[in-house]
């Protein structure tokens, strides 16, 4: 039942996003309030720029065992073999650059992340991947 | 035997029927009661349109069951203000309906390849293939060759009408390929996949032999990948795949044709020339997600107004492709919402078409493993938890129903899936799990996946029946439980009906 209070703040968050600059430490970040609709940086993701936040998310199947990273997806990534294939990502994702090595979480159970986070185009040297959003100097835990 | 009880029902049920007009019907202006009396004489009106067909229109949901389809007519009812059961969705007023089953010949449950090959080619074939006869094997590279099949395009393509496919997947996915290509494998949608020397085109390449052919004149989906060659990046920055070194996009261009990317250009689009619009580098956006992307009754707009300058007609595809999807990822919400933006492309159709002389078919081409629990009062949100039965009113009590574990559960769910309420904990053997407790503003948030039970990486398709809704010529051919392959029977008949 944890989901209510914490989802009640970050609505009013949405609303008062200046209050929420303050407050978004003490509560975790659901992944889609850090894009607009149109993929966006949504003004609290402008906010929180550089501070070390916590989202809430699912854990992607990892591209590569014994890595520091790892891709935070909205909704647990259904990985069906007639839709998709592995090079196609949701683009509402966070990268995730972890301090230890990534100890896999099964890609539907809730998972909260805390790290820095980071805006803008960055092109991961080793695994070619892709981001606009990130978490860096990551820990996580289930929910 | 059999036969002669029904006569004796019937006969019983004339006889109680005259007698009927003694006796004094104490119901009889229920609102009830004279709704349907005005439904029948609307159903009685209803002649068979024997007309030939000048324009076929397909329209395919895909994985949009039954029971998909009741969960959508919810969400547009209850979205409308309503509670929801009562709501008619625009293919439901058609007249004629039929039960689709769905295998395949190796398959109890389908995939969408052979399904789709059946309502283009009117015989059924193996899960995976596209447009071929069992004749050809499943990867095999000479079987396209081999036991490749004539499609309804083909055949109408010759009787001089034009053809086009409008998809929110990927348009070398398996429900619009069906309309332009033959494939041994559904996945070979570039050169990719394809094995080396391999003896039939990928799907996107044969797109263009189609473009070539003549027998596509209107296309608009997603999937630029595909078309691209790798390192080249499209308009939104997505990759090409291809190896080949061929940019089909240039190719479809330098015949004439106009390429559309986003709902901006697509909206200044020439309607008069023909149009190839690919709108993302996979599948389109969920509907709930949409931006920068025209809807599928837009799409299906644009292409009726293209296509019927034919004279002589024409054969459209209209593919929802991600009601498939939204049940996979086991979220309801957006099978819902992308079967609420199917409907309005049905009804966007039906509105611009004659009806004299245009044959609309809606059907899916398979169901899923999504199943409705109960008993929930009128009005329960139909992505939420189930509310108690009110004993002496109409609407729902507002109190969610309980299981015997004490906790409330939703209207939907899946057999199978992300959703799982199983997880495999670390060093054990067995999947264990228990249901989580849930609010209904989390049962209802876009997000949230149905609780399921089998543990899955994606739910499953199902091989229950799927419903054909249609109007049109030869519409009334639709009746019964038919064999999925008899819907291109149907158009057929209708195209070249005397
Ligand atoms: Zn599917």
């Amino acid at each position: 039942m944890t989901g209510l209070p914490r989802r009640s703040l970050i609505l009013g968050l949405s609303a008062l996003p200046f209050a929420g600059v303050s407050r978004a430490a003490e509560g975790a970040i659901l992944l889609r309030d850090l894009y607009n609709k149109d993929l966006s940086f949504s003004a609290l993701a402008e906010a929180n720029k550089g501070q070390r936040i916590t989202v809430d998310g699912f854990m992607a199947p990892p591209l590569r065992a014994d890595s520091n990273f790892f891709v935070l997806t909205r909704r647990p990534m259904a990985t069906c073999p007639f839709c998709s294939s592995a090079a196609d990502w949701p683009t509402d994702i966070v990268a995730i650059y972890t301090k230890r090595l990534v100890k896999v979480i099964a890609f539907n159970i809730p998972i909260a992340v805390t790290g820095l986070l980071e805006l803008g185009t960055y092109k991961d040297p080793e695994f070619g991947f892709v981001s606009r959003v990130r978490l860096a100097d990551a820990s996580y835990e289930r929910k | 035997m059999t036969f002669r009880i029904i006569t004796a029902t019937l006969v019983g049920t004339f006889l109680a029927t005259s007698a009927l007009a003694e006796v004094a019907v104490s119901q009889k202006d229920s609102k009830w009661y004279t709704d349907a009396q005005a439904r029948i004489d609307e159903l009685a009106a209803v002649t068979n349109n024997t007309n030939r067909a000048k324009n076929v229109i397909l329209f395919v949901a895909d994985g949009n069951g039954i029971g998909s389809n009741y969960a959508t007519r919810l969400w547009v009812g209850q979205k409308k203000g309503g509670l929801g059961d009562d709501h008619v969705l625009p293919q439901e007023a058609f007249p004629n309906l039929a039960l689709v089953k769905t295998y395949t010949t190796n398959g109890q449950t389908p995939d969408s390849s052979p399904t789709a090959s059946a309502m283009n080619t009117g015989v059924k074939s193996r899960n995976g293939t596209v447009n071929l006869d069992d004749a050809g094997d499943y990867e095999d590279c000479n079987a396209a060759a081999k036991a490749g099949l004539t499609t309804f395009s083909e055949i109408v393509t010759d009787m001089g009408k034009s053809v086009g496919i409008v998809t929110t997947a990927r348009l070398t996915h398996a429900t619009p390929a069906a309309v332009y290509a033959k494939s041994a494998h559904r996945d070979w949608e570039d050169d990719t996949k394809l094995p080396e020397k391999c003896a039939q085109k990928d799907i996107a390449a044969q797109m263009v032999d189609a473009v070539n052919a003549g027998t596509l004149d209107f296309i608009m989906g997603g999937g630029r990948q595909h078309f691209l060659p790798n390192g080249i990046t499209d308009d939104e920055g997505g990759e090409g795949r291809r190896m080949d070194d061929r940019n089909l996009v240039e190719e479809i261009k330098s015949k004439g044709w106009q390429y559309v990317w986003n709902d901006e250009t697509a909206k200044a689009a020439d309607l008069t020339k023909p149009v190839l619009g690919i709108f993302e580098a996979s599948h389109m956006k969920y509907e709930a997600d949409r931006t920068g992307e025209p809807s599928l009754a837009e799409m299906t707009e644009m292409a009726i107004k293209n296509l019927s300058a034919n004279d002589k007609g024409y054969y459209l595809e209209v593919e929802a492709g991600r009601v498939d999807h939204a049940n996979h990822d086991g979220n309801m919400h957006r099978t819902v919402t992308d079967g609420e933006a199917f409907a309005a492309a049905i009804e966007k159709a039906a509105s611009m078409v004659d009806l004299n002389e245009t044959l609309i078919i809606v059907t899916a081409d398979h169901s899923h493993a999504i199943n409705f629990n109960g008993y929930c009062g009128r009005g329960t949100p139909i992505t939420g938890l189930c509310y108690e039965v009110d004993d002496h009113g109409i609407e729902h009590t507002g109190k969610p129903s309980v299981a015997l574990d004490g906790k409330p559960y939703t209207v939907a769910g899946y057999l199978n899936g992300a959703g799982s309420i199983l997880h495999q904990e670390e060093g054990a053997n067995d999947w264990t799990g228990s249901r989580p407790d849930l609010t209904q503003e989390q049962a209802t948030d876009p997000d949230y996946l149905q609780q399921a039970l089998l543990p899955m990486t994606s739910e499953t398709h199902s091989g229950e029946d799927v419903a054909v809704f249609s109007t049109g010529p030869w519409a009334h051919l639709f009746r019964g439980v038919i064999e999925q392959n008899v819907i291109f029977h149907v158009m057929l008949h209708a195209v070249t009906a005397e």
